[in-house]
């Protein structure tokens, strides 16, 4: 493996321009950008190498300024439960069996549902790509349980997907006074002093 | 499929413009010789995005030549050099979809357009059977698209990730063709790409009908669930479409990509978002 061309730079490249690199692709495939994903093995894998390459490279230019990566063995999510009434469901979920994980949820009556039930249809509807079901099941489980983490963390993670727009503008503004419309409105009273003899100094 | 999947060209570099209208006009010629010269009409966006993202995976490329545009014969393009089979995929996958789009209207349709497209069938069908012939998966996923499109409609209460599965579904089979079949993990990754991108088109194209819907009284699952003024409703509507966005833009970063990615790059982070603020906006 070249650790260069694994991160995407050249063997000529500064420290700095290295760490740029590699924070930019760390963000890129960051455990929280798959989390309820069928690839979020993929990316794991795929984070692993970047910190490899990272810190072979700290270590091929040692006594220089880079600093080795956190190599945040970073664990997939879910993993780190403490208890759980659903051992069979989870264990499913994670092999990818999700009709039968939900098979086994579906038995469940009515009245004996609890939040953990709701996180883990959520979790199944994440994976098959039915997201909006997918995030009520999630609000749900927090509004039952507002204190497990677990959930918690579920629900900000979709929450940050659903608000956030690749392009990296949020496009839709709320009706109203945006930002923009006070910059022009900033802008016309300035202009409106200068006309009237003010020197701008408004 | 709709055209909403294009470039942003403000935000590209003028070479990686070039080469992406290079690849809409050999795609063009390759309708044209696949199926006919009138089935030139029915090139669209979506389809060139599918030519780019096959010609990306291929281990070469011969580049470019120049050539005249039949259309315009005064006007000079740039042509792909060799004909390659990512074409004539893109242009089967053109044709069955206009084909089934077709169908699609007959039955949706009314009175003039349902004349029209009766008197276009005849055509559409000859190029589907030849298309459907030769790529036989593609014909299957966008067939049982429609039919359990046709299906879902039915249900009053269809949920929007239902509603939503059939294009999705039909994206991902389709994406994952690209892949060779025992590259599993990659597999997983164009058809993961495919649903999220199937998901989001269709959603687009919910969004975009909605006000239409809501008065004529015409099937969208947002309309079933928000059942009021669309500007009410504008963040959700946009949440759900981020979030379809975002997953498909997380898998494309796990393509194995070997050229073009800085158009591939264009398309779904800006072109894609552009496309789907100008339908919100629109409708404010």
């Amino acid at each position: 493996m070249n650790p260069y061309q694994v991160l995407g730079v050249s063997e000529n490249a500064t420290d700095a321009e290295i760490k740029n690199a590699y924070r930019e692709l760390a963000k890129k495939y960051h455990p929280d950008n798959y989390a309820q994903n069928p690839l979020a093995d993929l990316a794991e894998q795929k984070m692993k190498e970047i910190n490899e390459a990272y810190d072979m490279i700290c270590d091929m230019r040692k006594g220089s300024n880079t600093s080795s990566s956190a190599n945040n063995a970073n664990t997939a999510y879910g993993a780190n439960y403490t208890h759980t009434s659903y051992p069979d469901v989870r264990r499913l979920i994670r092999e990818g069996r999700l009709d039968d994980a939900l098979q086994i949820l579906n038995g469940v009556s009515g009245n004996s549902r609890s939040a953990e039930w709701y996180f883990l249809m959520g979790m199944i509807f994440s994976r098959k790509g039915w997201s909006e079901q997918a995030y009520t099941y999630f609000q749900t489980a927090c509004r039952m349980d507002p204190t497990n983490q677990e959930f918690i963390s579920a629900l900000n993670n979709m929450n940050a997907r659903r608000n956030y727009n690749p392009s990296g503008y949020n496009t839709v503004t709320p009706a109203g006074c945006s930002v923009c419309d006070v910059c022009t409105g900033l802008m016309c009273a300035n202009c409106c002093c200068e006309c009237f003899g003010g020197n701008g100094c408004c | 499929m709709f055209g909403y999947i294009t470039v942003d060209k403000s935000e590209m570099l003028g070479k990686d413009f070039e080469a992406y209208k290079a690849i809409y006009c050999s795609l063009c010629k390759q309708l044209g010789k696949d199926y006919g010269v009138l089935s030139r009409f029915i090139l669209s966006y979506d389809c060139t995005f599918f030519a780019v993202l096959s010609l990306a995976l291929k281990d070469d490329c011969a580049g470019f030549c120049q050539g005249r545009c039949k259309f315009n014969p005064l006007k000079k393009c740039n042509y792909l050099k060799n004909d390659t089979e990512s074409l004539s995929l893109a242009a089967a996958l053109s044709v069955i979809t206009a084909y089934y789009k077709l169908r699609d209207n007959i039955a949706d349709g009314v009175f003039f357009e349902k004349l029209l497209c009766y008197m276009l069938l005849p055509l559409f069908s000859s190029w589907h059977k030849k298309a459907a012939k030769k790529y036989e998966k593609i014909e299957k996923a966008v067939f049982e698209m429609s039919k359990s499109q046709f299906d879902f409609e039915a249900d009053e209460n269809c949920s929007i990730d239902k509603a939503s599965e059939p294009t999705a579904k039909m994206l991902s089979d389709i994406m994952s063709m690209l892949v060779p079949y025992d590259d599993a993990s990659q597999r997983l990754v164009f058809s993961t790409f495919g649903y999220y991108l199937g998901k989001w088109i269709y959603l687009c194209d919910a969004a975009n009908d909605y006000d239409d819907d809501l008065k004529h009284n015409g099937f969208n699952p947002y309309v079933i669930l928000y059942k009021d003024e669309k500007s009410q409703h504008i963040f959700d509507i946009e949440k759900s479409l981020n979030y379809c966005l975002n997953e498909a833009v997380n898998s494309y970063n796990l393509m194995e990509i070997k050229r073009f990615d800085r158009i591939i790059d264009n398309i779904l982070i800006h072109g894609l978002s552009k496309k789907q603020t100008e339908i919100l906006r629109n409708k404010e």
